[in-house]
């Protein structure tokens, strides 16, 4: 069921993108993750380990202030996001426990207009690329649907922000995945064994076999399940060198 | 029944859950002791995604045909019936003709089970879950078991949700989300460990497992240390101490 809810999500993502004739990014994740859940305004954090590190991008003024604020002070739904590897949903920042969670970005939150943030972890397993951030002016819960939407949102965005960083890697299977749809497969933990198995046949962090996977299915025009099942299976490998990959 | 094993089962499930420990190591924990206790052929714990798909989090076995049946039934199935009406479903010979899930039957047969049994694991008015118990017979679970293997599916209920008296829905779906993650960490280790020292994949589970309690760690903190790692070798060479 989600193939067909993944997909309907990303034609959204793809759509804003060529309404300002450009090719999808991060910025339009934000902007149709504020429109799909009636919220306020978002923004990207990358990370550094288990910190959030520089703001990636912004829909408006307002979460450009909130995703600055928890940098500057160190804490914050962002924070505790990366830290647990879980999302933190607060959708009243009035509520005693968000005060007593976050005793100085609460009330300055609150100063500038938002009612409810969410914080979405832009991880996978032991990957952290960042976290998605969200407000709204009113308080109140996200619905199931939205949070449900906002989790491919944020899956999409992961996808984004780990193949821009490692798809080039130069090794000519790195075709650039930007601009294509990421191939949101239904979780398989077929895909997740081939992430940790190429973290050893090419030598590389895990971020980068993340991406270099994905890359792979890509250039050879193949499901990315279909692919994990191959490397899972050992029918296929994928080598440190450009010529080597594909053969077992 | 055993009704030794029944005390023993529920002792331990409950001497876990009042320390510290790791949901998805607690998890499958009680998927093995459902299959000893209910003479099961095999048990899974699926979690409902808000994404809208149907995710295992612990089975009694890592082995690719049992993982895919669960896995099938984001299309048709037990789970899925389970988690829409918030009921148990049963079915007590998949071999039969005219089977309700037919794709779903025929997989289940091909990996040596005939009956199966979804019992919801429920929230108060939210079905967050099942525990899914396969049969190698037809003729399924008599009323008993059923009753036991209710309890063990609220058990896993509270024992993922961490918190007995959970108040806000939120707090419910932080939780689903942070144990599913979890497991996503654990398949990355898996992987590196089986490439590492070319096992298999139940294999390299129950290392990383083994490694985890021996060393007083949780499985996930053992998982995403050893998939963060800059090396491949596995116990991993300088020990942290254990901290917990």
């Amino acid at each position: 069921m989600t193939d067909s809810r993944a997909l309907a999500v990303w034609a959204q993502v793809a759509a804003h993108a060529a309404a300002h004739g450009q090719r999808p990014s991060v910025a339009d994740v934000c902007a149709v993750a504020v429109s799909s859940a009636q919220l306020s305004g978002s923004w990207v954090v990358a990370a550094r380990g288990t910190d959030p590190d520089f703001v990636m991008c912004v829909t408006d003024p307002v979460s450009e202030q909130l995703a600055e604020l928890q940098l500057t002070l160190g804490e914050g739904p962002c924070h505790d996001v990366l830290a647990s590897a879980r999302p933190v949903l607060a959708g009243d920042l009035g509520d005693a426990e968000s005060a007593r969670r976050w005793p100085a970005f609460t009330p300055a939150a609150c100063q500038l207009g938002a009612g409810a943030v969410f914080a979405l972890p832009l991880i996978v397993g032991a990957i952290r690329a960042g976290v998605l951030g969200l407000y709204r002016g009113a308080p109140g819960p996200l619905s199931g649907r939205q949070f449900g939407d906002l989790l491919i949102l944020a899956d999409a965005a992961t996808v984004m922000l780990l193949g821009s960083e490692h798809g080039d890697a130069g090794n000519g299977d790195g075709a650039a995945l930007d601009g294509q749809a990421p191939d949101l497969a239904l979780h398989r933990a077929e895909i997740d064994q081939a992430t940790g198995m190429l973290t050893v046949q090419l030598g590389v962090p895990v971020a980068e076999a993340f991406a270099r996977l994905r890359a792979y299915a890509y250039s050879q025009d193949r499901r990315l399940a279909d692919v994990a099942g191959d490397i899972v299976a050992r029918r296929i490998r994928l080598g440190r060198d450009p010529g080597q990959d594909g053969g077992p | 029944m055993d009704t030794e094993l029944l005390s023993d089962t529920f002792v331990e499930l409950a001497d876990t859950m009042v320390a510290d420990f790791d949901v998805i190591d607690f998890l499958h924990l009680l998927t093995d002791r459902s299959v000893l206790l209910l003479a099961a052929g095999a048990a899974g714990v699926v979690l409902a995604d808000p994404r809208g798909e149907l995710r295992v989090a612990a089975a009694s076995s890592e082995e690719a045909g049992l993982l895919e049946l669960f896995q099938l039934q984001n299309d048709q199935g037990p789970c899925l019936e389970c988690f829409r009406t918030g009921r148990p479903v049963t079915a007590t010979d998949l071999a039969g003709p005219a089977p309700r899930w037919p794709r779903f039957a025929e997989a289940a047969v091909r990996s040596g089970f005939r009956s199966v049994e979804a019992l919801p694991m429920r929230l108060r008015d939210q079905v967050i879950g099942a525990l899914n118990l396969f049969g190698a017979a037809p003729g399924g679970f008599d009323a008993a078991d059923l009753r036991i293997g209710q309890a063990l599916a609220d058990v896993a209920t509270i024992g993922l949700l961490q918190e007995r008296n959970v108040r806000r829905r939120e707090t419910v779906a932080e939780q689903l989300q942070g144990a599913l993650n979890s497991r996503v960490v654990i398949e990355q280790a898996k992987g590196k460990l089986a490439e590492r020292l070319s096992i298999d994949m139940d294999r390299a589970f129950k290392m990383l497992r083994d490694y985890a309690r021996n060393s007083n760690q949780h499985l996930t903190d053992v998982a995403r240390d050893f998939v963060d790692g800059a090396t491949a070798d596995f116990p991993p060479p300088a020990r942290r101490q254990p901290h917990r």
